[in-house]
């Protein structure tokens, strides 16, 4: 009994660390790709604490609640930030194993963020703006189609680790090594095509206009103001860091830590840190270089990611 | 406790059998005979249960005989064996607050004089259903089936005034008895060789190889598919379930599809010995066809009933599609892998059942409460009616499989069986199982956006038509109900292996099937046979959503935070009903990327007297093409009236040639005798 209070106990301090963790590096990494994509653009870009100084804010802003709106408005955002917080648990960072990985894998990871979705679409249809309809229209509309090609792309590396769960999927990674399947290039592609999706990025979204004909995610939460607001932009800036990690999970867990000694951690600390600055310096590169498709076009974008997907499957098992 | 288990089965019928007399004898005194048919109707139900529960429980079959004449040596049996009793225990648990929320219901929304038919027919339908799962030949099948069908088809014509209503019956009927002749034929066939009407005979599973045997499985499957209602069988359901009084609607598509799912098991998975290959294969492709066109359609409909009967659908191809799952591994000789699928399928039926029923009573509160059933005349109902809108919101969470609700994990069950699938079948057949898995996954987001779009436009913002913003909460007695299902929803989402642990004696019980008992651990999680695959605790995670939900809502409520109240910007104008964005609207992206399956039509036309500058009434009317009504059943239609038609030329009339006509045959068989012998 005493061992599994210990691991229970263990496993919740793991996971709130790891929560509180990627809470604090989230918004660092929204405006590192900010800054890029500034100097991309010949600007300065804000500086490096620019995220933090604009969740001060907003934190401290009044509340401003729509006289048409429900407590399903005052809930959305709530509901979307735990998801987030949530799904932060289920992921391994810097060991591999995930906090929570006694509570599910990637099946349990996807509903958690469709969870998160759910509340904040519906959310969005509460104040009685079209804005609101609008976006959350489109937002599901996406998520819909990202779906199945998000599905394949885990799937495809999931059946080659032969685990579902996270942990043990990186554990079985960590033992392969670097002896990595020419179908992995494959799956990546398929899946960056759906992180770039799902994260609201160019070619799939803009993260940076509040013109109505464009917006998807930004129109959505038009309505919030203040603490509201801060939780939507602080959870997304946690998907966005949650999608990046799944990716180097996935692809290339080297150097992550297999002992608990400190230098085997900040050599985690380290790598995870380049790992995701590559991805990141990768999707300010495609988001820089890239026009916004048309939403009518984002279906043929997916269905690439999805194509990528199945023929990885078929590759490494036939 | 043993004697009630031992008489429950006949007991019940007898109960029903004596509430409808009663409430047809009653039927001027529509409270009376309104009490008598849903008391009677309950305490059926809850012993109904009690045998359930045992047999679930005990794993052992119990045997009976309902009915017996000694001079003719007939003899009606029962048993229920363990699989009945799961369905049997489905039909219980739905049947009583739907009896309950009846009460309220009826004495609202139902014409006095119409309460004792329906009220007998809802007995008798249940009732019927309750044999077609314990007969144990195939009179007593029939028996039921027929008896549910009429009873049925009764209550989708409550309101026969309305050529809607009445067409939806008609469409009902004949679809049902399509389905009927086909199992008719299927049994006659099997009954011939096995030489005996009894189940265990005729499902023995060596009476029929080859061809036959293909042959004999297409009638099962076109008979028991259409009342399970798949693509493309599934035509009179959407029609015929919104017409029935919304409690009974709840009924026909939580447990009524069932009969469907119910004889797919019995006969075409398990009864017809080892599935062949192409049979499973089949049974996935209508499988996710149905679950994905049942989506799609679901998605663009704008009447609330019409909508969750296309869900309903889309949930039965997900119950077929892990039954054919199951079906490609009994093939190839997987009985672990079999287990889960089959469990898969039976739990997702229970939790459809439970979301489903809760789905349509709210539907019903609304439409009650409303006079409307369509969606773009709701709005802002959450103010209105705040118990309905939020166990209808947490209906909505759970048909769209999102965690700690029960659509997830029967939803992540079917997942594991796909992948371990995959894993485990030779040659290109796996590939079958990620394709379906992909689809699946589409599916179940596109129901999200489904049903986001039906509670958001719904429940919430500002009331789009005057009989919205007068809409009244239901009364308790319907509360009640929707709150125990909500409540399930919760329960068996969160502590999902005790639905295992249940199942474990039906999967037991099932030909071919080994259950693994470590497929649910403890009381927290279940996993799919290998922990290390895959297994899930919502139990778990639940703290650790509750916990990231604490933290946002410190974040957000802090002391000294100002709230202000303040109007939605209506972009410059003043924001009304109109400019809301309409579930039209919102559905309008998947309408035109699934173009190619909606292939719709729109039509605008602008009426103008004077000038055409001068327009006074634009006139918009947009549809979707019905594609199987079109393509499929409308040359199938005109085939058969068009060969009624050629047959009418034998059918003159006139006497002298009828009499020509036996004399011919008579002559004809005289020689075909005298040729014999």
């Amino acid at each position: 009994m005493i061992p599994a209070i210990q691991d229970a106990l263990l496993a919740a301090g793991a996971a709130l660390l790891q929560a509180g963790g990627l809470l604090a590096v989230a918004p660092l990494l929204k405006t590192v790709i900010k800054k890029m994509k500034a100097r991309f653009q010949n600007r300065q870009g804000p500086p490096l604490l620019q995220g933090y100084y604009d969740l001060a804010k907003l934190l401290r802003k009044e509340r401003v609640r729509s006289d048409v709106a429900s407590w399903v408005y005052v809930a959305g955002p709530r509901v979307y930030f735990a998801a987030a917080v949530a799904a932060t648990t289920l992921v391994p960072v810097l060991f591999p194993v995930a906090p929570l990985e006694a509570a599910g894998g990637i099946l349990l990871l996807v509903g958690t963020l469709a969870l998160g979705r759910f509340a904040l679409a519906t959310a969005a249809l509460d104040t009685g703006s079209p804005f609101g309809g609008m976006g959350a229209s489109r937002d599901m509309t996406i998520a819909a189609l990202a779906e199945p090609a998000l599905m394949l792309g885990l799937f495809a590396s999931a059946l080659a680790a032969g685990s579902m769960n996270l942990g043990e999927l990186v554990r079985t990674l960590v033992q392969q090594g670097i002896n990595r399947h020419p179908a992995d290039i494959l799956a990546f592609a398929g899946l960056f095509v759906i992180v770039i999706a799902e994260t609201g990025r160019i070619p799939v979204d803009n993260p940076a206009t509040h013109l109505e004909l464009t917006m998807i995610h930004e129109a959505m939460v038009l309505e919030y103001a203040g603490p509201d607001l801060a939780l939507v932009e602080w959870a997304s800036a946690v998907k966005e860091v949650l999608y990046l990690t799944l990716l180097v999970d996935l692809f290339m867990p080297v150097g992550i830590a297999i002992s608990a000694a400190p230098v085997a951690v900040l050599v985690a600390i380290v790598a995870w840190g380049a790992k995701v600055f590559v991805l990141a310096i990768t999707v300010t590169v495609v988001e820089s270089t890239n026009a916004k498709l048309r939403l009518f076009r984002v279906p043929e974008l997916v269905s690439i990611s999805l194509g990528l997907g199945f023929l990885a499957l078929a590759i490494r098992f036939l | 406790m043993n004697g009630l288990v031992a008489v429950g089965v006949p007991l019940a019928l007898v109960i029903r059998l004596t509430s409808i007399v009663a409430t047809l004898m009653l039927v001027r005194h529509a409270r009376a005979c309104r009490w008598m048919a849903i008391g009677g109707s309950i305490v059926a139900s809850v012993m109904t249960a009690v045998v359930a529960m045992h047999v679930i429980g005990s794993a052992s079959a119990i045997d009976g005989t309902l009915f017996r004449h000694a001079a003719s040596e007939t003899e009606l049996g029962y048993s229920v064996t363990p699989l009945s009793a799961w369905f049997l225990m489905v039909l219980a648990l739905i049947a009583v607050p739907v009896a309950l929320y009846s009460a309220g219901y009826f004495a609202h929304a139902l014409a006095r004089p119409r309460t004792a038919a329906v009220g007998a027919a809802f007995n008798a339908m249940v009732g019927g259903l309750e044999v077609v799962f314990v007969a144990d030949s195939v009179i007593g099948f029939l028996c039921g089936w027929e008896v549910m069908t009429l009873a049925t088809a009764a209550l989708v014509a409550t309101e026969h005034e309305s050529r809607a209503s009445r067409r939806a019956a008609y469409l009902f009927l004949v679809m049902s008895h399509v389905g009927t002749g086909c199992l008719i034929a299927g049994f006659m066939i099997l009954a011939s060789s096995a030489g005996s009407l009894s189940f265990p005979a005729i499902l023995s599973g060596h009476l029929a190889s080859g061809p036959m045997r293909d042959g004999v499985f297409a009638l099962f499957f076109i008979g028991f598919g259409v009342k399970a209602g798949l693509i493309p069988l599934h035509i009179w359901l959407p029609a015929a379930h919104p017409a029935a009084p919304s409690s009974v609607s709840a009924f026909m598509s939580a447990v009524l599809i069932t009969a469907g799912i119910y004889g797919l098991f019995k006969v075409c998975a398990f009864g017809l010995g080892t599935p062949d290959v192409n049979w499973a294969l089949v049974f996935m492709a209508v499988g996710t066809l149905s679950a994905l066109l049942g989506v799609l359609y679901a998605l663009t409909q704008t009447d609330i009933k019409r909508l969750l009967a296309y869900s309903t659908i889309e949930n039965s191809g997900i119950m077929s599609l892990g039954l054919g799952a199951a079906m490609l591994a009994l093939a190839h000789g997987h009985s672990t892998l079999a287990t889960v699928a089959v469990t898969a399928s039976l739990m997702h039926m229970l939790n459809h059942a439970i979301f489903k029923g809760l789905l349509f009573l709210g539907a019903g509160g609304v439409v009650m409460a409303t006079g409307t059933r369509h969606i773009e005349q709701f709005g802002g109902l959450m103010r209105r009616m705040p118990w309905t809108g939020l166990f209808f919101l947490v209906g909505a969470l759970a048909i769209s499989g999102l965690p700690l609700l029960n659509g997830f994990p029967s939803e992540w069950l079917t997942f594991q069986a796909l992948l371990l699938g995959f894993t485990s079948t030779p040659g290109l057949v796996r590939l079958n199982f990620p394709l379906a898995a992909a689809l699946l996954a589409l599916t179940s987001a596109l129901a999200a956006a489904c049903f986001v779009r039906v509670f958001g436009i719904s429940f919430l913002a500002l009331p789009r038509h005057p009989a919205a913003s007068a809409a009244q909460e239901s009364p308790g007695l319907m509360l009640g109900p929707l709150g125990f299902l909500a409540t399930l929803c919760v329960v068996l989402g969160v502590f999902p292996g005790v639905v295992l642990r249940g199942l474990e004696g039906v999967t037991a019980s099932l030909p071919g099937l080994r259950p693994a008992g470590a497929m649910a651990w403890g009381r927290l999680g279940m996993s799919s046979t290998l922990t290390s695959f895959d297994h899930i605790a919502p139990a778990l995670f639940g703290f650790a959503l509750l916990g990231g939900f604490i933290v946002a809502t410190a974040l957000t409520t802090r002391r000294g935070l100002a709230v202000r109240q303040a109007p939605t910007w209506g972009c410059g104008g003043e924001l009304t009903s109109r400019s809301e964005y309409t579930a039209t609207a919102f559905s309008k992206p998947l309408l035109m990327i699934f173009g190619a399956v909606y292939r719709p039509t729109r039509q605008v036309d602008a009426v103008a007297e004077v000038s055409p500058y001068f327009v006074e009434e634009v006139r918009y009317r947009a549809e979707i093409e019905p594609t199987f009504e079109r393509y499929l059943y409308g040359p199938l239609g005109r085939g058969v009236v068009r060969m009624a038609r050629g047959m009418k030329v034998l059918q003159a009339g006139s006497l002298h040639t009828y009499l020509a006509y036996v004399l011919v045959l008579a002559v004809i068989l005289l020689m075909w005798l005298g040729g014999t012998t």
